[in-house]
């Protein structure tokens, strides 16, 4: 019988390789994919408590809004991206010191 | 009868409309805008007129005035009352006075715009002249000091420009100047005892000075020990002294005669020297109050003799005319002091039309043959027959002879003198007022007619003289010499002939209806004695102000008509009590008589001394008293050479010396070597505390924190995500626990 606790640790999975892949890689379409996995483990976690907690709606409304704004925050991200790249002929992170000094 | 902004204000506003057209476009009209100047004062002239008749001919009352104020500015706070009003004062002397100014200035300005035909100045001069006019028609309207104080001061200001307007010529500047800051003497004196009233009643409205006076608001008020009235009274006078020409301040109006002849004629006749004697016929009641009449008819009698006899040895024809005005102004004044308030604004207006007419016709002269030394003219009678006649209509008339009407003026003052010195029980030594004026008169006789055989007389002397640049105006080329025979013309003779007709004296000693009409002698229903008389200062208290624009309150027909009463002497009060009738008309029949005889000898004696040659002059018999005369009794020397060299250029030089060896060595070296020690003592302060420690040492602390900052704010953002971490982490830990 799959409970809430499985979910959960779906959740923290997803969540814990998206903050690994954020802080350890230095390409920057990767950190972007990071941060999609923790938006979508939030995401999860909203629907199971949801679903097995409160017994309303409320969660799955808040995970379409966080797919929306994950959308529109990936198509920001990459538009960044592109420019980046355009300017810098590449997409390491660190390369990104513009505001500096 | 309605007296509204709408036909008071053209009066003055008219000229001045033509002033700033003038002013700034005047180059571009045709002829300068000499015919505009000209118009607007005609349109004074028309309103005026419309005043003039309303008063005169309307109805014979002296006591009408038209009095219409409003606030020009309030600084009222709380109970405070503090407001300035303006407004506008007419009575019957302002009437006459308005018709009197507006119809000779336009006379003037007709005759300016032929004698200033072609010359450099034509323009400058037809924007000063009407602008000057104004002036006075607007000092002649104002009902208190201080906006006649305005205008006063505009006059001022245009009779600098007029006199100094050739100004190449450094004579010019400098008597434009001398004219300048002789008056202004008097005019600080003016505004102290403007000062003065405004103390006591908080007004320097004419009907509230008069009312203050009625109510005795002056009683016990005094000033440095003096009583008030006196010391407001006298600074008033004083103001009127410099204006007028008044014994010791009188040194610039001979000077003034450096501008154009019509200009003269304008501030000697209508205009500047009349708003003096204005003032004091004004402030008459607060003379009476501060027991200053005797000072002025000894003021009056001094100028009035002084000037007459430095003008027996005048060379000069305007130079003779300059002090011929200072003569008559003393004569306004001895009236004003002895009491004969009509008689003094009587030669006031009678002097402005005789003197006006004698300036143009000397302008005629000095313009026909480029010439003003008499010495250097004679017989232009058959050259200039009408400027002959106007020229002796006016002689005639200042030299009071019968039948015109400076007798008619002079011999009321004179009559009026005669009473004040030796018969009213004054003080034995104002006699010298009556022997003074009596003595003038008959020197003014003599130096007029002098003037005239001088002018028009005996041969020609032209021709014999070579050509100097002596006269007034630009002309430098030298066809001087040709005289031609003058023709009637317009714009130069009908102002003189009108200005002449105007002299005689059955228009100022009839009654203008036509019942008595051409009563010279006797002089018992004169219009001016039935119009004109000194303010009765009770019938101002509590007079209800009328605002400007609003209707009259006392229509004309409730006024009341004078009965002429033949026989009721309406004498003018002395300071003294009840005037003794049966003695003044004693006086004034001697006055007469004695006038007559003093004034035909006087001419008598100048036909036999320059036409019959059978009297050598007295000049060279008295060579040491003739210098003292053609040196104007060192008057100017006094004022240059004592007045200004020694004293002060002595004050000048000790206020030097203090300057530079106490104020300068002391105050300003002493306040460097303070300053020196206090910037040491500073820039040690700036250097060591601010400086080193407050600006260097926030630098090398702002750069020690830069250090551990550096480390942290590397840039890299995956580092503050895993600070971000971090922190959250171990708060999160921190709690949980």
């Amino acid at each position: 019988m799959m409970g809430l606790t499985s979910y959960l640790v779906i959740s923290l999975i997803l969540f814990v390789t998206g903050l690994v892949v954020m802080l350890s890689r230095k390409n920057i379409v990767a950190i972007l994919l990071g941060i999609e996995l923790i938006l979508n483990a939030a995401a999860l976690n909203f629907v199971a408590y949801s679903r097995y907690v409160t017994g309303n709606l409320d969660g799955h409304i808040f995970s379409l809004f966080i797919i929306v704004v994950a959308a529109a925050e990936a198509a920001v991200g990459l538009a960044i991206v592109i420019r980046f790249f355009q300017i810098k002929e590449t997409i390491h992170i660190d390369e990104a010191t513009q505001l500096r000094n | 009868m309605e007296y509204t902004v709408g036909n008071i204000a053209p009066i003055f506003l008219a000229p001045v409309l033509a002033f700033v057209i003038n002013a700034f476009l005047g180059r571009k009209l045709p002829r300068q805008g000499d015919w505009l100047a000209t118009l607007s004062i005609f349109v004074s002239f028309i309103f005026s007129a419309r005043i003039f008749s309303d008063f005169v001919f309307g109805k014979f009352a002296s006591d009408n005035f038209i009095h219409k104020t409003f606030t020009w500015f309030d600084l009222s706070y709380g109970a405070n009352i503090w407001k300035v009003d303006m407004g506008v004062y007419i009575d019957n002397m302002a009437a006459i006075m308005l018709l009197m100014v507006s119809g000779v200035a336009f006379l003037i300005h007709l005759f300016s715009t032929w004698y200033m035909d072609h010359d450099e100045k034509h323009g400058r001069f037809f924007i000063f002249l009407p602008l000057f006019t104004s002036a006075m028609l607007a000092l002649v309207l104002s009902d208190n000091l201080l906006s006649l104080f305005i205008f006063w001061e505009i006059m001022g200001f245009c009779s600098y420009s007029l006199i100094g307007i050739y100004n190449k010529k450094e004579k010019a500047g400098d008597a434009s100047l001398k004219a300048f800051m002789t008056t202004r003497v008097g005019d600080v004196f003016l505004l102290l005892g403007m000062v003065a009233i405004w103390m006591v009643i908080g007004s320097v409205s004419y009907v509230d000075i008069y009312a203050a006076i009625a109510q005795g608001k002056f009683d016990g008020q005094a000033v440095m020990g003096i009583s008030l009235a006196t010391f407001a009274g006298l600074c008033i006078f004083l103001g009127g002294m410099g204006k007028s020409a008044q014994f010791p301040l009188h040194v610039w109006l001979p000077d003034a005669m450096m501008g154009p002849t019509p200009g003269s004629a304008l501030i000697h006749a209508a205009t500047m020297v009349a708003a003096g004697v204005y003032l004091s016929l004004r402030m008459y009641p607060l003379m009476v109050l501060g027991d200053l009449t005797w000072f002025i008819a000894v003021i009056g009698a001094i100028t009035a003799f002084m000037a007459a006899t430095i003008a027996l040895v005048q060379t000069d024809i305007k130079a003779v005319l300059a002090f011929s005005t200072i003569s008559q102004l003393g004569y306004m004044m001895i009236g004003v002091g002895v009491g004969s308030y009509n008689a003094a604004f009587m030669h006031l207006i009678t002097h402005a039309i005789f003197k006006a007419c004698l300036f143009l016709s000397a302008g005629s002269v000095i313009h026909s043959i480029h010439e003003q030394e008499m010495p250097k003219m004679g017989g232009l009678r058959k050259y200039l027959p009408y400027t002959h006649f106007a020229m002796m209509c006016c002689t005639l008339a200042i030299a009071g002879i019968p039948f015109f009407s400076g007798f008619v003026s002079k011999d009321r003052i004179l009559g009026d003198a005669l009473y004040f010195g030796f018969m009213a029980g004054q003080n034995p030594l104002l006699a010298i007022v009556p022997i003074l004026g009596f003595a003038g008169a008959g020197l003014t006789a003599f130096y007029m007619f002098r003037m005239m055989f001088l002018t028009f007389y005996g041969e020609n002397r032209m021709h014999h003289h070579a050509h100097d640049h002596g006269h007034g105006h630009g002309h430098e080329d030298d066809h001087g010499h040709e005289i031609h025979l003058e023709h009637l013309s317009v714009r130069q003779n009908i102002p003189l002939l009108i200005l002449a007709v105007f002299t005689l004296g059955f228009w100022f000693a009839g009654t203008l209806t036509g019942q008595t009409f051409g009563k010279v002698f006797g002089a018992k229903t004169e219009w001016f004695k039935i119009l004109v008389e000194a303010p009765k200062v009770e019938k101002f208290i509590n007079h209800p102000r009328e605002l400007l624009g609003s209707t009259d309150s006392r229509p004309a027909t409730d006024l009341p008509v004078a009965v002429y009463d033949h026989h009721s002497d309406t004498q003018t009060g002395y300071a003294g009590p009840n005037p003794d009738t049966h003695k003044i008309h004693k006086a004034h029949t001697i006055g007469a008589i004695l006038s007559i005889i003093i004034a035909f000898s006087g001419v008598f004696l100048a036909f036999l001394m320059y036409i019959k040659k059978s009297v050598k002059p007295l000049s060279p018999s008295f060579p040491g008293f003739t210098e003292v005369l053609k040196n104007r009794y060192y008057f100017d020397n006094l004022y240059v050479d004592i007045v200004i060299k020694k004293g002060l250029l002595g004050l000048n030089r000790f206020l030097a010396w203090f300057d530079m060896g106490v104020y300068d060595r002391y105050a300003v070296d002493g306040w460097e070597k303070v300053n020196r020690v206090l910037f040491t003592a500073s820039k040690w302060f700036d250097n060591v505390v601010v400086d080193a420690i407050g600006v260097d040492g926030t630098g090398v602390a702002v750069n020690l924190f830069n250090l551990v900052l550096r480390i942290v704010q590397s840039g890299k953002i995956q580092f503050y995500f895993i600070v971000l971490i971090t922190v959250l982490a171990s708060y999160i830990w921190t709690v949980n626990i």
